[in-house]
C-alpha cells in the first residue's frame, strides 16, 4: 500500500532505481534468449520454464494468506484440460480456450475455497492435497473427454508453425503480464491484508479483514493464473496426461517457491529458473539424474535458509564486512 | 446506552464460562471488568466480539442486536478490541501494524487499490497522517519503523491498543491493557487510556490489578462465570464479597 | 449366508484388523515425530521403505532368517533415525516449507537410489510363517495372525512406554511444554532422538511386515504416506487416541471398499469422507478445538 511504502527507511528510494535497472537487463537478456539459443529444445525448456514460474507465482501469492494449496498442480491440470477439450472437442479458438480455462479454475477454486475457509494450517494443506487428487481422478476418469490414463492428443495450437519462437515471445508477455498483476495485488492493500491473516486471523479480523473473503479470494487470483498457465502448456504442448499435474508436481512448485524464498516476490521465479533448468542441463545422466536436483535442495536449503534470492543481501553483507575491516587495518 | 447485554450464556460442553452475565454500558464511561483467573473474562469479549457464538442471550449495541455477527462485522460497526496474548502482527513493523488496522473508515474499493487510482492514494496518505497521530497518542512513534515482535512486552500491548483506536471505535475493549507492565508502562498506559476516553470512546477493561479501578467510572465483578458485585470503585474494594472472591478462591498476587 | 459370503466376511475383518495395526503402527510415529519436535515428517513413507528392503534383502539376497532380518532391519533404520534427528530434522525446527524441501530431497534421493539397485519392479519378501489356521470352514493363513499379533503387542509396548517410563513422561512433558521441559533439565535431544528412533523402528517393522503381506515396489511409500496422511487429518493431529481410531477406521475402509470397486475409486471415495468429516469437524475427530 502506498503509505507502507512511504513508512519504509529513505534508502530503499535509491535501491529501488537500482532494482529497476536490474529488471530492465534482465527483460532485454530475455528478449534474445531465441537469437542466443538455436535448440528447439532449449527454447521448448524455456517455454516450460515461464508456464511454471507462473505456477509457482500464483502458488506463492495463495500462500502469503497462510494456506498451502496442495491442491495447485491439479489446478494446473484443469486448466490444461479444459483448454484442451473446449479447443479439440467443442472447436473453440485456443486463444479463447486458454482464457475461459483459467476462469474454470478460478470458478472452482473459489467454489472450494468457501467451505475449506474453514480450515487452518495442516489441515487446510491436507484436504487441499486430497481434493487435488480426486479433481485429478474426476478427469482421468472422463474417459471420453481426457482420453483418460493414456491422456489426450492433437490439441489445437495457439499458433500455426513448426517453430517454438512465437510461442517464446507470446509466453513471456503473458508471464510479465500476470507477474506485473500479481505483483500490484501484493504491493496493495489486498497483498497486505493477506499478510496479515497469515500472521493471526484473530487479530486481523478484530480490525475488520474478513478472514474468509480474503482467503477466498487469495485461492481465486492464485487459481485463475494457474488455470491460464494450464491452458498455455496444453495449446502448446498438444498432448497431455494426467501425470503431468500429480501432487508430486505440486511438492516441486512449493520446492522452488521456497528454494527460490518464500518472503520475496521474485523467489518463485528464480527458484522455477535455477531448479527446472539446471537439472535439465544433467538429463543425460538419465535416472542418476534426480539426485543432481536433490543435491541442489539439500544444498540450498542448508546454506541459504531464507531462499536463493537472499544471496545479493548476503553478498553485500560480507562485502561490507571486508571493507569495514580492511578499512580497519 | 451503547451497549446492554441480557442473559449472556455460554457452554463449552459441559463446562459453563459464563452463565447469565446482564451489563449495561452507558455511553462515555471507562467500565471496569475485575474476578479471578478463570472468571470468564475473556471469554465475556469473546463473545461480544463474536469469536466465539453464545449459547443463550442478547448482545445489542447502539439498539441493533449484534449476536451471531462474525468478529469483522462487529469491527465495522464500531467495537475495538485488544488481545491479552499475541496482539499485534509480529512480522509487521510497528507503523505497518498501525496502517494494516484501518480498514474501515478510509475504505477503497478494490478497483482503486489494484490501479493505485488518486483516491487510494489519497485515502492511503490520510491513513499514514492518522497512524502517526495514533502512535504518537499512545508513545510508540520512536520505534515505529521497527518489528513489532522485536518490542518489549510494554510497547507490544501499548501497540494493541493504537491497533484497535485505528477502526475509531466507540465501544472499546481492553483485556488485561497493564497485565505485566512495569510501574513507567503502567502510568503511561493509564494516561492514555484517560485520552482515550476523554474523545468520547467508551471502555470496557478487564484487568486484576487494582490500581487501573481509579480511572473506571464503574466495576463489575464476576466470578464463576456470574456477576456476583456492581458498584463504584470505592465500593467494590470494600465489599465483602468481591474480597472473599479473591482471597477463598485462589488469591492473586498481582494486586 | 453361503459359505463364500462367510468366507468373505472373514477375509474381510482379518485383512481389516492386519492392514489397522500397520497403518497405525506408521501414524504413531508420525505422531511422535509432530508431537516432540514440531516436525511433519512426510519422508516417514520412505522409511517405510527402506525397512521393508533391508528385510527383503537380508533374507533373499543374504540369506539368513527372517525374523533376524526383520530385527537386523529395525536396527539399521532406528540408527538413522538418530542421523535424522541430528542432521536433517533439528536445524529446521518448525518450519513447515523447509520441512517439506528437506523431506522430498531425503524421497528423491531414497527412492531413486533403490529403484537403481533393484530393478526388478514387484518383489516379495517370503513368507515370514507358514501354514493355515482352520477353524471349521473358516481357513485363514498363520502369517494374518501373527503380524495383526505384533502390531497390536507392539502398539501395547508403545503405549505402555509413554504412559509409564520415566523417558514416556519426558517425551509429553515436551511435547506440552517445551521450554517448561528445558527448564525442568530434561534433555530435549536426547527425548527427540529417542522419539525418532521409536518412529522409525516402528515404520521399519511395518516395512518388513508388509514387504511379505503385499509386495515391495521402490515406490510403496508414497501410496502409505497417503494412508497416513488421511489418518492424521480425520484423527485430529498429535492425538494419539485420534491415530487409533482413525487408523481403525481408514484400515478398515481400505479392506472393505475394494470388494466393489476399483483401486482409484477407493481412494477417491476415502478422501472425499475425509474432506466431509473435516468440513464439520475442522480439527479432526480427536483434535483440540481451538478456543480463541
Amino acid at each position: 500500500m502506498g503509505s507502507m511504502i512511504a513508512a519504509r527507511d529513505s534508502s530503499s528510494r535509491r535501491k529501488n532505481y537500482t532494482q529497476i535497472i536490474l529488471y530492465g537487463i534482465l527483460i532485454c537478456f530475455l528478449l534474445f534468449i531465441p537469437l542466443f539459443f538455436q535448440s528447439p529444445y532449449v527454447l521448448h525448456l524455456f517455454i516450460l520454464t515461464l508456464v511454471y514460474i507462473i505456477a509457482a507465482a500464483s502458488m506463492r501469492f495463495i500462500m502469503t494468506s497462510g494456506q498451502i494449496p496442495l491442491a495447485h498442480a491439479a489446478f494446473l491440470g484443469l486448466g490444461a484440460y479444459v483448454s484442451a477439450v473446449l479447443s479439440k472437442h467443442v472447436g473453440l479458438s485456443p486463444w479463447l480456450s486458454l482464457f475461459i480455462a483459467a476462469f474454470v479454475a478460478m470458478g472452482v477454486g473459489i467454489f472450494i475455497s468457501f467451505p475449506f475457509a474453514r480450515l487452518k494450517a495442516f489441515y487446510y494443506a491436507m484436504v487441499s492435497l486430497f481434493f487435488g487428487v480426486g479433481l485429478l481422478q474426476a478427469i482421468e476418469s472422463l474417459g471420453k473427454l481426457t482420453g483418460g490414463l493414456a491422456g489426450i492428443t492433437a490439441i489445437p495450437t495457439l499458433f500455426n508453425t513448426a517453430s517454438k519462437v512465437p510461442y517464446y515471445y507470446c509466453f513471456l508477455a503473458l508471464t510479465l503480464v500476470s507477474l506485473v498483476i500479481l505483483y500490484r495485488f501484493e504491493v496493495s492493500r489486498i497483498g497486505w491484508n493477506l499478510k496479515a491473516i497469515d500472521q493471526s486471523y484473530l487479530v486481523s479480523s478484530s480490525v475488520g479483514i474478513s478472514e474468509v473473503k480474503y482467503r477466498v479470494l487469495a485461492v481465486a487470483i492464485g487459481c485463475f493464473f494457474v488455470g491460464l498457465a494450464g491452458g498455455m502448456y496444453a495449446n502448446y504442448n498438444v498432448t497431455l496426461s494426467p501425470s503431468s499435474f500429480d501432487s508430486s508436481v505440486t511438492l516441486w512448485m512449493i520446492i522452488y517457491v521456497t528454494i527460490g524464498g518464500m518472503n520475496n516476490f521474485s523467489g518463485p521465479i528464480i527458484g522455477t529458473a535455477v531448479l527446472f533448468l539446471i537439472p535439465q542441463y544433467f538429463s543425460g545422466l538419465k535416472q542418476y539424474a534426480p539426485f543432481i536436483s536433490a543435491a541442489i535442495l539439500f544444498l540450498v536449503i542448508f546454506m541459504f535458509r531464507n531462499g536463493l534470492v537472499c544471496i545479493p543481501g548476503l553478498l553485500m553483507a560480507f562485502y561490507k564486512r571486508k571493507k569495514s575491516t580492511s578499512k580497519s587495518r | 446506552m451503547i451497549l446492554e447485554i441480557n442473559g449472556l450464556t455460554k457452554n463449552f460442553g459441559g463446562l459453563t464460562a459464563v452463565s447469565g452475565i446482564d451489563i449495561k454500558v452507558n455511553d462515555g464511561e471507562v467500565l471496569g471488568l475485575i474476578g479471578p483467573n478463570g472468571a470468564g473474562k475473556s471469554t465475556f469479549f469473546n463473545l461480544i466480539t463474536g469469536v466465539i457464538p453464545p449459547t443463550k442471550g442478547k448482545i445489542i449495541f447502539k439498539g441493533k442486536d449484534i449476536t451471531g455477527k462474525r468478529p469483522h462485522e462487529i469491527a465495522e460497526l464500531g467495537i475495538g478490541r485488544t488481545f491479552q496474548l499475541n496482539p499485534l502482527f509480529p512480522n509487521f513493523t510497528v507503523l505497518q501494524n498501525v496502517i494494516s488496522s484501518f480498514q474501515i473508515r478510509p475504505r477503497s474499493n478494490w478497483l482503486d487499490t489494484f490501479f493505485n487510482t488518486p483516491v487510494y492514494r489519497k485515502n492511503e496518505a490520510y491513513i499514514l497522517e492518522q497512524s502517526l497521530e495514533i502512535l504518537n497518542l499512545v508513545g510508540l512513534y520512536k520505534v515505529k519503523d521497527e518489528l513489532a515482535k522485536n518490542q518489549p512486552h510494554g510497547y507490544q500491548k501499548m501497540l494493541g491498543v493504537a491497533r484497535a483506536l485505528a477502526i475509531k471505535p466507540s465501544l472499546l475493549l481492553l483485556d488485561e491493557p497493564i497485565a505485566g507492565m512495569n510501574p513507567d508502562e503502567i502510568d503511561n498506559t493509564i494516561e492514555a487510556i484517560k485520552r482515550t476516553s476523554q474523545r468520547g470512546v467508551t471502555i470496557i477493561l478487564v484487568e486484576h490489578n487494582m490500581k487501573i479501578l481509579e480511572i473506571c467510572n464503574r466495576v463489575v465483578v464476576i466470578n464463576f462465570g456470574q456477576k456476583i458485585v456492581e458498584g463504584s470503585p470505592q465500593e467494590i474494594k470494600e465489599n465483602p464479597e468481591v474480597i472473599r472472591a479473591y482471597l477463598g478462591s485462589g488469591h492473586d498476587t498481582k494486586h | 449366508m453361503a459359505e463364500s459370503t462367510i468366507l468373505l466376511i472373514v477375509a474381510t475383518i482379518v485383512n481389516a484388523l492386519v492392514l489397522s495395526s500397520m497403518y497405525i503402527l506408521l501414524a504413531l510415529g508420525f505422531t511422535f515425530l509432530f508431537n516432540i519436535m514440531g516436525i511433519l515428517n512426510f519422508a516417514h513413507g520412505v522409511i517405510y521403505m527402506i525397512g521393508a528392503y533391508i528385510c527383503f534383502y537380508m533374507a533373499t539376497v543374504v540369506g539368513i532368517n527372517q525374523w533376524l532380518a526383520l530385527l537386523i532391519s529395525v536396527a539399521v533404520v532406528g540408527l538413522f533415525g538418530i542421523f535424522m534427528e541430528r542432521f536433517i530434522f533439528r536445524p529446521f525446527f518448525g518450519n513447515i516449507n523447509s520441512i517439506i524441501v528437506v523431506c522430498i530431497g531425503l524421497i528423491t534421493v531414497l527412492v531413486n537410489a533403490v529403484a537403481i539397485s533393484q530393478p526388478y519392479n514387484v518383489q516379495v519378501t517370503p513368507a515370514f510363517v507358514q501354514g493355515i489356521l482352520k477353524v471349521g470352514i473358516v481357513s485363514l493363513s498363520w502369517q494374518r495372525i501373527v503380524f495383526f499379533l505384533i502390531g497390536v503387542s507392539l502398539l501395547i509396548l508403545v503405549l505402555l512406554f509413554i504412559n509409564k517410563t520415566k523417558q514416556g513422561l519426558q517425551m509429553r512433558a515436551v511435547a506440552q511444554d517445551l521450554e517448561g521441559a528445558i527448564l525442568q533439565g530434561i534433555n530435549v535431544h536426547f527425548v527427540s532422538a529417542l522419539a525418532c528412533v521409536i518412529a522409525c523402528a516402528l515404520a521399519a517393522t511395518a516395512g518388513s511386515l508388509m514387504g511379505s503381506y503385499l509386495s515391495l515396489t521402490p515406490y510403496m511409500g508414497n501410496d502409505i504416506m497417503i494412508k497416513v496422511l488421511e489418518i492424521l487429518v480425520l484423527g485430529g493431529i498429535g492425538s494419539i487416541n485420534g491415530v487409533l481410531f482413525a487408523g481403525l477406521i481408514v484400515g478398515t475402509l481400505d479392506a472393505v471398499l475394494p470388494i466393489w470397486l476399483s483401486g482409484t475409486a477407493t481412494q477417491a471415495i476415502m478422501m472425499l469422507i475425509i474432506i466431509v468429516i473435516l468440513l464439520f469437524k475442522p480439527q479432526g475427530l480427536f483434535g483440540k478445538e481451538v478456543r480463541a
